[in-house]
């Protein structure tokens, strides 16, 4: 499947800050309205209307970071808008409105600079408006709580009324936008204000929309039948005399995509595609399972044949073959599976050659690139409703369920609603990557880390998106990110090998840095161990220029009590990450005390204490909310998570043999510390996520002496473990 | 033909008995407060009341249902003011939201019966009520909130 998103714009909307200038700004459509005009369109981010409401057009997706009224805070801080006026909407899908794409903890940090200078330039643009109407200077004006005064005569005029009554003329370009003078932190008077999120008081009384929630006029439910293998499957033969004699069947649909059944109600679309008998030619992975996946990558990584470095510094080669001792660790990590509460879903309606899509989405730009390829019809014809998402998680950045309704309904000729079930959202997935990672580190004779070698056996999610995803070397930095950690060791290599196993991957919360920081921070308690030394002050002595980092880790070190006495069997392990990316990590630090049966290898983690220092705060409160989701959403991967493959599926079907986080498994004690600084700011969706398996690992090694290399953590795997070493 | 009692309104659904209590209050009704999350009773998005009980919709036959009260979120308050979604505001629990209908009809459940419930009482009702989000910390501080009346 290919899209039409050029690569050179996802990734300089990845490289970091300022983007998306040019994509948020259309200014000069908008301005220069007549007075009296119903409303002022400043630019894409956002609209104010006579009654003096701001509506911020919030084009990342809300699937629980209360994205919404962070971003919104950073448009009223330099807008100077009264809070009360504040409104968000979700615009649907639109090439103009740039790149739409909701992931990698990264809203606030791409958007900060745009929006704040959108907020500016619109304060700026009706302050000039008002300054023109009393005929005065600006410098004798200030805007302040949605109003403009006139400081000598005591003149003020509302946001509101100068949009109806006066001509705002005023324009900039992008020069113009970049010459703007922004607030010092000092001078927030919202970012940084604990402000309760605008989408919560509908999401407790049932009036919150997610796409499942969606309706359109003489709409029917449409029911998928898939192959009963993950990839490779396919239909030969469809017999539908059965379904047809379902009570509201109206359609079966077979094609080359697919094959699925339409009725007048959901359970009536669920009967008739049961009936239907189809023969299935299930393609060549049939003999695929964990087994097979794990020892193909054990081989690939001892060959090493394919490997491509990704990463280096020095010479690792030189430096390992020249150190006074060489530890050598393998780890493995199992599928995970996203799990978000809503199972993928879509409304979906075509006429006038216009798809019209009712869902949750996180990559608008790919689904309308998708669809617009394969549908063969211009993006412009590709509408994407945003709803809210019940759950993210990266699930929804793929665009499968939209394009299945999509020509569901065109081949219908009527509205459909496509709900997967459980089973098959589970069975449709795309799955985080089961990975094997072996590194290996060189000591010198004073036990300082000299050299780091790293290999990456794992299936890149890029690779199923196309060319655009990947690198020049064909790799996907997703796949590896974390793997380039900053501890300061001259000489490093890490090469990945990129597999294919007939299971389909994505990207899963906390991404690659899930199972590389795994890997990095749990081999460096073993290096810290080898050197009798403190895994601590092992660490800080690496971290000699990441003082912010270092800074965190003592936090977090403090709060959780390191060093201080602990009962038998009951063990603290740490980790820091510079998660998600390299060039724009929020610093986060991680404390786990666990209890280890060492009779049954049950695990009981009684706390968790993180430090997290992400730059300016923009709302306190919902990066509390992340982080502690984040930080429980890394135990549940940890402790639970185990997606097994058989017969080219995967095995786990629902949340029965899909085990997930409870409330029983919370840990009494989950505890957020948040740094307070004026740097530019990063994401906290994912980073915590990633300090809970290593630290969780560190925390078993410190109560039983076991070392447990593969996630998630099962009681099976500690149990063996001590096993073997005793 | 099913005849229901719905948040104290009479409602009539033609649909087989062995249909879903979860697909008619949602698709046939179109009260989508109440989620589909799991169709197995696994996750809790569904819940709703029967008679002032917390029970599981997408397992509850509509057969079961007829001459019960059934109340959804959407009935739990006439104003959205139960305790526990002003404590679901104070405490700021919601993330994505997709479950918390469902967390709080099954909170609701256990205040109705345990007015002022120890933490294990409310890890042994809860625990049964998924939030992939992980917003449990604040679940349990909201209903403790409620239970206390602040």
């Amino acid at each position: 499947m290919t899209t039409r998103l050029n690569r050179r714009d996802f990734l300089r909307t990845s490289a970091a800050t300022g983007v998306g200038m040019t994509l948020w700004f259309n200014f000069g459509d908008g301005a220069g309205r007549a007075a009296g005009a119903s409303a002022y369109d400043p630019n894409a981010s956002m609209t104010i209307t006579p009654d003096g409401l701001v509506t911020v057009h919030i084009t990342k997706s809300e699937m629980g970071q209360g994205v919404g009224t962070a971003l919104a805070q950073i448009v009223a801080e330099e807008l100077e808008a009264d809070w009360k006026d504040i409104r968000i909407d979700y615009p649907t899908s639109d090439p103009k409105l740039g790149l739409m794409i909701t992931g990698g903890s990264w809203s606030v940090n791409w958007t900060f600079d745009s929006l704040s200078r959108a907020g500016a330039a619109a304060r700026m643009s009706l302050v000039d408006a008002a300054t023109q109407r009393w005929k005065v200077s600006a410098e004798e004006c200030v805007a302040s709580r949605g109003m403009v005064r006139h400081l000598p005569t005591g003149r003020a005029i509302s946001y509101g009324d100068i949009v109806a009554k006066a001509p705002i003329t005023k324009t900039f370009s992008e020069d113009d936008l970049k010459k703007i003078t922004l607030k010092k932190p000092a001078d927030y008077k919202v970012i940084g204000q604990w402000i309760q999120r605008l989408d919560i008081p509908e999401k407790t009384n049932g009036r919150a929309k997610f796409g499942i929630d969606s309706f359109v006029a003489n709409m029917v439910y449409a029911k998928t039948a898939y192959p009963p293998t993950r990839e490779g499957g396919k239909h030969t033969a469809v017999d539908d005399s059965e379904a047809r004699k379902v009570k509201g069947w109206v359609k079966t649909i077979v094609n080359d995509q697919l094959v699925a059944v339409v009725a007048t109600s959901y359970e009536s679309a669920v009967k008739a595609r049961d009936a239907l008998k189809i023969t299935w030619a299930p393609g060549p992975n049939t003999g695929v399972s964990t087994e097979t996946i794990f020892s193909d990558f054990a081989a690939k990584a001892k060959d090493g044949a394919g490997a491509i470095e990704w990463h280096k510094a020095g010479d690792a080669k030189a430096a390992l073959a020249g150190a006074a001792r060489v530890h050598q660790a393998t780890y493995t990590t199992d599928y995970v599976a996203h799990m978000q509460m809503e199972p993928m879903n879509c409304v979906a309606r075509f006429e006038g050659g216009v798809y019209d899509l009712y869902t949750g989405s996180q990559f608008q730009t790919l689904a309308m690139g998708t669809l617009a390829a394969v549908l063969k019809t211009d993006q412009k014809n590709v509408r994407i409703h945003q709803h809210y998402l019940g759950g993210g998680f990266g699930r929804r950045l793929d665009p499968d369920i939209i394009l299945e309704a999509a020509i569901i309904a065109r081949e219908a000729g009527r509205p459909v609603k496509l709900i997967r079930s459980r089973e098959e959202d589970l069975r449709r997935d795309f799955y985080r990557s089961a990975t094997l990672q072996t590194v290996r580190a060189g000591l010198d004779a004073s036990g300082k880390v000299v050299a780091w070698d790293n290999i990456i056996v794992a299936t890149h999610p890029g690779t199923r998106w196309g060319p655009d995803f990947v690198d020049k070397q064909g790799l996907d930095q997703f796949a590896l990110n974390g793997a380039d950690h900053v501890y300061s060791i001259p000489n490093q290599s890490v090469r990945a090998i990129r597999t294919e196993t007939g299971i389909s991957v994505g990207y899963v919360r906390a991404v690659a840095p899930n199972y590389t920081f795994f890997a990095v921070e749990t081999f460096i308690d073993e290096l810290a161990n080898m050197s009798k030394a403190d895994p601590l002050a092992f660490r800080l002595a690496m971290l000699g220029d990441q003082p912010r980092l270092a800074n965190v880790l003592k936090i977090a070190a403090q709060r959780g009590g390191w060093g201080t006495p602990l009962p038998a069997n009951t063990g603290r392990g740490l980790a820091c990450v510079s998660a998600q990316e390299k060039k724009t990590p929020t610093w986060t630090a991680s404390v786990v005390q666990a209890r280890v049966d060492p009779a049954t290898g049950n695990v009981r983690v009684e706390k968790i204490v993180c430090a997290v220092d992400c730059g300016i705060v923009v709302n306190p409160d919902g990066v509390r909310s992340q982080v502690e989701g984040s930080l429980l959403f890394g135990l549940s991967n940890a402790i639970k998570e185990r997606g097994t493959v058989a017969n080219g599926a995967l095995v786990q079907s629902n949340f029965h043999d899909y085990q997930v986080l409870r409330m029983n498994e919370v840990p009494d004690v989950v505890e957020v510390n948040v740094v307070q600084s004026t740097e530019f700011p990063t994401g906290v969706g994912e980073p915590g996520v990633t300090t809970i398996a290593p630290a969780l690992s560190n925390a078993i090694f410190a109560a039983t002496g076991a070392r447990v290399r593969s996630v998630p953590l099962l009681p099976e795997r500690v149990l063996k473990a001590i096993k073997e070493k005793a | 033909m099913a005849r229901l009692l719905i948040n104290g309104k009479p409602r009539t659904v033609d649909v087989p008995p062995d249909t879903p209590l979860l697909w008619v209050i949602r698709e046939h009704l179109q009260l989508t407060g109440t989620k589909f999350g799991c169709g197995m009773a696994q996750c809790g998005a569904c819940t709703v009341h029967l008679d002032g009980a917390a029970v599981r919709s997408c397992k509850t036959p509509v057969s079961a249902a007829a001459g019960k009260k059934i109340t959804t979120i959407e009935g739990l308050s006439p104003d959205g003011k139960h305790p526990l979604q002003v404590a679901w505001i104070a405490e700021q629990v919601p993330q994505c939201g997709y479950c918390q209908s469902g967390q709080i009809m099954q909170a609701a459940a256990l205040l109705a019966k345990t007015p002022n419930p120890t933490d294990d009482e409310i890890v042994e009702a809860m625990s049964g009520n998924i939030c992939r989000c992980a917003t449990y910390v604040r679940i349990k501080r909201a209903i403790k909130r409620a239970a206390q009346g602040a």
